[in-house]
């Protein structure tokens, strides 16, 4: 039977780990490796055992797909490939294949370094995993073998994000990732064409949330950094890279700009050059907006944000500055920190979730005093703010998207069945799909309806419409006639040309009847009754009498011999072909009626 | 748009917390759980409405604001409603609301599900409204057996027991025909009620209609429809109805006194409202003689009853919510009007206001007169 199985991989109810399993029509796909930033042990790793129960991996998957950069969607990739074991490709975008690494390495010196965990994959485990990374182009068509073929497109959400759509022959399914239908300042909003996929599957994470809009979040930050800088106190946002850091730029800028304010806001220069870097490579990623602020090779386009110098840092007065790296762990925005943070004059804005183990996930989770090297104490005293700047679809978002794919089934991973009752409802209504919420460790079967399409030949195309009724494409028609499969095509041909093709003989059926006639004259005699009667009978069709003593009806033969034991009685000897039964039996039952008196 | 920016920069000293967001549809509800959930609803016609629950952003309630970045509202429990929602009440102590609407010729009961997410219609009040522009105003009575006072007319309230569907009281027949557009509940025996007419009525249902329990003011002036609320908390004495006129005037009541309005002020608005029936005037719970009034653009205003001076004056607003006006930057929000809006039960300057794009916002403005 054509179906679609889905298995949610991992244990328990717990969000925090993307890890999907995908059959179609015997292709098999992992969506996404990524890791629970919440355990400390195996339990922060997809569980595998699930899928090598079969034999090794690499025999069993097709192919892996990353869909995006944050680690609860590719964490757990070198652990897979490397240690548990995998050598087929794995597919990303460009951008993810990038800064991939980046965070593995930077959350792998976390884990090993500073908390001390042993059981961990190592920096060359990192290299070797991503060699066998394959990166893929939006709306480019890859073929991963001949009859799978997955294609990316363009999700929001963070630089590189890809929704995934995985195609085997009719057969397709969406894979969704994490995206965004509501654009921000350095990124677009998801888009998919009508795709029209057997299944789309969607995180929902946050379909039971109604979001906070984008004006008030930011008027969120402007009120905290304004506060922080009136007062005379410093700013500290530590933020990665590329991305979001640029956004908040823009942000300040405009602001700065409106309010005519003087205070200094700068952009640590380590930040500068590797947001270049990933500037150059990926510019066709982000928005009009940012493009606007790249104007010279080396330098941002901003008026009031300058690029930041170590002793700046003892300035008095108030300053705003941006540094990496973003869960202060280490480098400039940790040296920084260090400076400002027993002034409660001073603030630091964390703009994303920082990894266990890190200062940052420290003072987020409420710390003020911390144990520095050498033990030193560290007081903080400055305020700490957490801001979510980023972007999920929440309910809308994903009836937004479930309407501009059009798929027959909808499939939410990474929700509690009980609590999104309400939305399968709402998408059951407002689409007439099925929708699926498969729990971490349940598959899903689908079943597809796949539309096979043959091709007919025109004879036989022909010789159904002279049966008088034209082909309508709605409704079903019942025909006649042999099916060839060869060459991964089917072709629907006649009887005849089906029997040319393949070399065979068509067989003959022949049936002959007797029926026995009162008669005592010669056979001669009795046929030329049988001939009149029926030359008189059958107006509608041909009767001849042959010059070897039989008669012919059409194709139908009648030939009279005498009873070999009764001379009184004549036998018929009756006989058709296959093709003409009906009228053989016809004949037959018209025969047996008797013929009429013969004149004397 | 420029005022909208320039908004949103004022908004800045203008507000300490401020949250938007975009509902399914409009919702002319705001009723509260308790502290951190309100129901919402759905009021267009010919479409399926949903009746939502929502929990509020946990960072209004966080005691470390600062640390807790979750802005979002939760969808705790949905239903779908064919008909739209103008009015919907809660049942204290139970998992059942009761809502209304028009056609108004019946109550709907539903029930919050205990083990999922789900609302659902439990069972229908038949009423007896002959014009189907027409919907009953509901209130719910404090008691153990859960009882729902409505009526659209004077000569047509009643108190139903939901579970048995039983008349446990009705106004008198012959009385007036006036429609009614309030209806509060004072506690488990009494409530007052306003008409469209402006007149007010306070009844006790221990005794018969028509009986002296009963005292009833004249219409309010001039042609003018009406709504009110009845102040249920803060110190002391002083009137404690407000009733708010479709011209924008305010006439402040005492319950003891229903028939000598106590002041009466015409509010700032710069134009009568064009939908009366989204009139809404409501009583801060925290802020002693706090008002605040919704219905005639897409603004709310907050008025401090105790500083008026004189009667038929004239009187401005402590503070006035623009957000409905400017927060999408659209051309077409400066054309908004604002559905309802309700106090929050514990924060003291903290205000729910919806309006008809659907739009929700959650906004505690600071008191402009405390930093002097």
């Amino acid at each position: 039977m054509p179906e679609i199985k889905v298995t949610p991989l991992g244990a328990g109810q717990d969000v925090g780990r993307s890890c999907i399993l995908v059959s179609i029509a015997g292709k098999n796909v992992m969506l996404d490796c990524g890791m629970h930033m919440g355990y400390n042990d195996d339990r922060r790793f997809p569980d595998f055992s699930y899928i090598t129960q079969n034999g090794r991996l690499t025999d069993f998957l097709d192919c892996v797909i990353i869909s995006h950069f944050h680690l609860d969607h590719c964490g757990a990739l070198p652990y897979f490939s490397e240690m548990v074991g995998y050598d087929g490709p794995i597919y990303m975008t460009h951008p993810t294949k990038a800064i991939c690494p980046i965070l593995l390495e930077d959350y792998r010196k976390i884990t090993v370094d500073k908390k001390g965990e042993t059981n961990f994959f190592t920096s060359q485990m990192i290299k070797d995993c991503m060699k066998k990374v394959v990166a893929v182009h939006l709306h480019q068509t890859v073929q991963v073998d001949d009859e799978l073929e997955i294609k990316a497109y363009y999700a929001g959400h963070v630089l590189g994000a890809a929704m995934f759509q995985i195609k085997v022959g009719s057969e397709s399914a969406v894979y969704t990732g994490d995206y965004n239908m509501t654009p921000d300042r350095h990124l677009g909003a998801a888009w998919i064409d009508k795709c029209r996929p057997n299944l789309l599957i969607t995180e929902s994470t946050y379909a039971t949330t109604i979001r906070d809009s984008k004006r008030c979040r930011e008027r969120d930050f402007l009120k905290k950094v304004h506060e922080t800088v009136e007062r005379g106190g410093k700013v500290l946002i530590p933020v990665f890279a590329l991305g979001r850091a640029q956004e908040l730029c823009i942000l300040l800028e405009t602001f700065w700009e409106r309010m005519n304010l003087k205070a200094p806001i700068y952009f640590s220069t380590g930040l500068t050059e590797k947001a270049n870097h990933y500037y150059k490579l990926f510019i066709t990623w982000t928005n009009q907006k940012i493009r606007k602020t790249f104007v010279q090779r080396n330098m941002f386009e901003f008026k009031h944000i300058k690029a930041f110098d170590r002793a700046f840092a003892d300035n008095p007065g108030p300053m705003v500055v941006f540094a990496t790296p973003g869960m202060l762990h280490a480098g400039q925005s940790l040296q920084i920190f260090r400076k400002w943070a027993g002034n409660e004059k001073n603030m630091v804005i964390m703009p994303g979730y920082c990894v266990q183990g890190t200062v940052g996930h420290k003072i987020l989770s409420g710390q003020r005093k911390l144990e520095m090297e050498g033990r030193q104490i560290l007081e903080v005293k400055m305020q700490v703010e957490y801001m979510s700047f980023s972007a999920h679809a929440d309910a809308k978002g994903i009836m937004q998207l479930v309407r501009q794919a059009e798929p027959d089934n909808v499939l939410l991973v990474h929700g509690e069945a009980k609590k999104m009752e309400f939305l399968k409802q709402k998408i059951e209504q407002e689409f007439h799909v099925n929708c699926y919420m498969p729990a971490n460790g349940e598959t899903v079967t689908l079943l597809t309806h796949p539309n096979i399409p043959v091709g007919i030949s025109l004879g036989l195309l022909k010789r159904e419409m002279a049966l008088g009724l034209l082909p309508d494409a709605k409704r079903p028609k019942l025909m006649h006639g042999t099916l060839i499969m060869k060459d991964n095509n089917f072709r629907l041909v006649s009887s005849e040309q089906a029997l040319k093709e393949l070399g065979l003989a068509e067989h003959q059926l022949r049936f002959t009847c007797r029926v026995h006639i009162h008669d005592t004259r010669k056979e001669q005699e009795t046929v030329l009754r049988v001939y009149s009667h029926l030359k008189s009978v059958l107006k509608a069709h041909s009767v001849q009498h042959l010059p070897d003593g039989s008669v012919m009806v059409e194709s139908i033969l009648i030939q009279a011999t005498a009873h070999s034991e009764d001379p009184g009685t004549k036998v018929l000897l009756v006989s058709w072909t296959y093709q003409d039964e009906e009228l053989g039996s016809y004949l037959t039952s018209l025969l047996k009626k008797g013929l009429p008196q013969a004149p004397s | 748009m420029d005022e909208a920016a320039d908004w949103l920069v004022d908004s800045l000293r203008l507000y300490h917390d401020l949250h938007a967001f975009e509902l399914p549809g409009p919702t002319r509800v705001l009723e509260w759980t308790d502290n951190q959930g309100v129901y919402v609803a759905g009021c267009e016609s010919q479409k399926k409405n949903e009746i939502l629950h929502l929990l509020l952003p946990p960072k209004l309630s966080a005691e470390n604001q600062g640390l807790c970045p979750e802005r979002d509202f939760r969808v705790k429990h949905g239903g779908f409603s064919d008909k739209p929602v103008y009015n919907l009440k809660h049942v204290p102590e139970t998992r059942l609301l009761v809502t209304t609407g028009p056609p108004g010729n019946s109550l709907q009961v539903w029930q919050v599900a205990e083990d999922s997410d789900m609302i659902k219609a439990v069972s229908t009040i038949a009423i007896h409204e002959a014009k189907s522009n027409l919907w009953p105003r509901i209130a719910v009575l404090v008691s153990k057996v859960p009882k729902v006072l409505h009526g659209t007319r004077v000569n047509d309230l009643h108190v139903t027991e939901l579970e048995s569907q039983n008349t446990l009281y009705m106004s008198g027949e012959s009385d007036s025909e006036e429609e009614i557009s309030s209806l509060q509940v004072l506690d488990a025996d009494t409530f007052v009620f306003c008409c469209a007419s402006g007149r007010l009525g306070f009844v006790d249902i221990r005794q018969k209609w028509g009986d002296s329990g009963r005292t009833t003011s004249s219409p309010g002036p001039g042609g003018e429809l009406w709504c009110a609320a009845v102040r249920t908390s803060g110190l002391g004495s002083g009137p404690t109805i407000a009733s708010l006129s479709s011209n924008g005037q305010l006439q402040l009541t005492d319950l003891r006194d229903l028939d000598h309005p106590v002041s009466t002020v015409q509010c700032r608005v710069s134009k009568p409202s064009p939908d009366w029936e989204l009139l809404t005037v409501t009583w801060a719970p925290s802020l002693d003689g706090c008002l605040a009034i919704s219905g005639f653009d897409g603004t709310v205003q907050i008025y401090d009853t105790m500083s008026w001076e004189k009667n038929g004056s004239h009187v401005e607003p402590l503070f006035i919510h623009k957000g409905h006006l400017f927060m999408d930057g659209t051309e077409n929000s400066m054309h908004s009007m604002v559905t309802t809006h309700s106090w929050h039960p514990s924060k003291p300057r903290t205000l729910l206001s919806a309006a008809v794009d659907a739009s929700l916002h959650v906004w505690d403005w600071i008191d402009p007169c405390n930093s002097c």
